[in-house]
């Protein structure tokens, strides 16, 4: 068995309308912030740490998340995920969340900054009960060098698996490799530097809201352009793509203000970062 | 083996009818925006289509379906038929797959007896699968005892073809041009296909973002002539 470089596991529950930890374990270069609760809706907000700043060569790291019937979470990052240069080994982050019947998660990392050289790879296997909610985002920048030339990464691979009642019901593969792909020309990027992705799955979804979202974000601008469609279960996809981090998070923030709204009736708060 | 590859060209023909006509797997949107106008433009588009979409989810399909029928692993192929189903996140062209390889099923039984294709029909029907043209190309390829390196290369053909056509209705470009397109396409093919052969279960359903983007942007097309 490999090590782990960083390993975090938490288990919430709800108790009497708070969502609480059961237990929580972390060891290595992972580390989990007391939990936060921004309103008095009894969801519980995680920030997530690196405590090394960044994944170094070689390095692997594993989150489990578990949420119990009715607990509501937000899981977030304190920063950037930062993948510096792996001359041997690529990065890797491995996650696997289960929630059960009526609970709530929503999952928003920052967004990932893979430097020169880097390849990382990261896998999320969801498993749902059919009356839990997700919303999970991603954001991929064009990454960092020393000399500012954008894309020279040599390996971004995100892959999303999202189980329900045992079966597959969403698989989304991305892999980047700019130094073999014409990845700012047609049908990759299209000119644009940062892409951003977002599923949420509800059985609150209609096609209607769909149409709404449409009409609320698919402005005639060459700042971004949006993807939105149905997924095969109740639930849709975002695809963005931008030029900046910025554009992308307001984005994901008005869907996200947009399904408080109108699912849940409740106003959304900000994940304020220090 | 010329009477069975005679009988895997009959599907790969564009007249086939199973509803490939009517998509353009997200074509259109480029065509709308005008970034795909001309011959120069519509083989880069359909280049990267090959490489960055169609080798990795219904081409590399192809490839393990064929392999879980020589090993007659069906629940392999079930699972085959989801996960090309649920990689597939555009709606339009997800359920345009799936009602082309219904189609293509009902098609391709009143012409041949096929063990194979029986359980995927009861299946479709039960709502257990979903139904998908890679599939049924393979399975009817596979009982013809066609290679499987040559089965890859005319699915990619098929769709390929196809997509040609329609692409000379849609920019629309003429059709000496269209045929021109095919020809120089095939050695992409067979590339793609080499290519395809040495992938395994963990390069499946690798998407282009752009291409995936224009797909689901397909659905805010107002005036058009393709279901996808």
């Amino acid at each position: 068995m490999e090590q782990w470089t960083g390993v975090l596991h938490l288990n919430a529950e709800d108790r009497k309308g708070k969502t609480v930890a059961k237990n929580v374990y972390y060891q290595g270069a992972f580390k989990v912030m007391r939990p936060i609760y921004h309103d008095d809706s009894g969801r519980a907000c995680y920030y997530l740490l690196n405590p090394g700043g960044g994944y170094l060569d070689g390095d692997r790291y594993q989150m489990k998340i578990g949420l119990g019937e009715n607990a509501k979470l937000t899981l977030t990052t304190q920063g950037a995920t930062k993948v510096y240069k792996t001359p041997n080994r690529f990065a890797y982050q491995e996650s696997e969340i289960s929630l059960q019947a009526g609970s709530y998660l929503e999952y928003f990392p920052d967004p990932l900054i893979a430097y020169q050289n880097a390849h990382y790879k990261q896998k999320n296997v969801i498993k749902m009960h059919p009356s839990a909610t997700l919303l999970y985002s991603d954001i991929i920048t064009p990454g960092w060098s020393p000399e500012g030339e954008r894309f020279s990464y040599k390996s971004v691979q995100l892959l999303n698996e999202i189980y329900m009642d045992g079966e597959l019901v969403v698989y989304d593969h991305l892999h980047l490799k700019p130094a073999l792909q014409n990845i700012r020309g047609l049908g990759f990027m299209e000119g644009y530097t940062h892409l951003g992705s977002m599923f949420v799955v509800c059985k609150q979804m209609n096609p209607s809201f769909l149409d709404q979202l449409y009409s609320l974000l698919d402005k005639n601008t060459l700042d971004y352009k949006v993807g939105l469609s149905l997924l095969p279960v109740s639930g849709f996809t975002a695809r963005v793509f931008a030029n900046t981090t910025q554009v992308i998070e307001r984005i994901f923030s008005e869907i996200h203000r947009h399904i408080s709204h109108e699912w849940f009736q409740t106003k959304q708060y900000s994940l304020r970062k220090y | 083996m010329d009477d069975k590859i005679l009988a895997l060209f009959q599907l790969c023909d564009s007249n086939f009818p199973t509803g490939a006509f009517s998509h353009s797997y997200g074509l259109e949107s480029y065509i709308q925006e005008e970034t795909v106008h001309n011959v120069e433009t519509f083989s880069q588009w359909l280049q990267v289509f090959i490489q960055e979409q169609l080798l990795n989810s219904d081409g590399l399909a192809c490839h393990l379906v064929y392999q879980a029928l020589e090993d007659e692993d069906f629940q392999k192929v079930w699972k085959l038929d989801r996960m090309l189903t649920v990689q597939n996140l555009p709606r339009e062209t997800r359920e345009g797959s799936m009602r082309m390889g219904e189609r293509m099923l009902e098609l391709v039984q009143s012409l041949y007896e096929i063990p194979a294709l029986l359980p995927y029909r009861k299946r479709i029907t039960e709502k257990q699968s979903f139904g998908h043209p890679a599939i049924v190309f393979t399975m009817v390829a596979h009982n013809l005892g066609v290679s499987k390196s040559t089965t890859v290369l005319f699915y990619l053909y098929s769709v390929v073809s196809s997509l040609v056509q329609n692409a000379v209705r849609g920019i629309p470009l003429g059709q000496t041009a269209g045929q021109k397109i095919i020809r120089e396409i095939q050695p992409v093919l067979v590339d793609a296909a080499t290519a395809i052969g040495q992938l395994g279960e963990e390069d499946f359903g690798i998407v282009s973002p752009g291409i995936e983007l224009s797909q689901m942007r397909h659905e805010r097309v107002n005036i058009r002539i393709f279901m996808s």
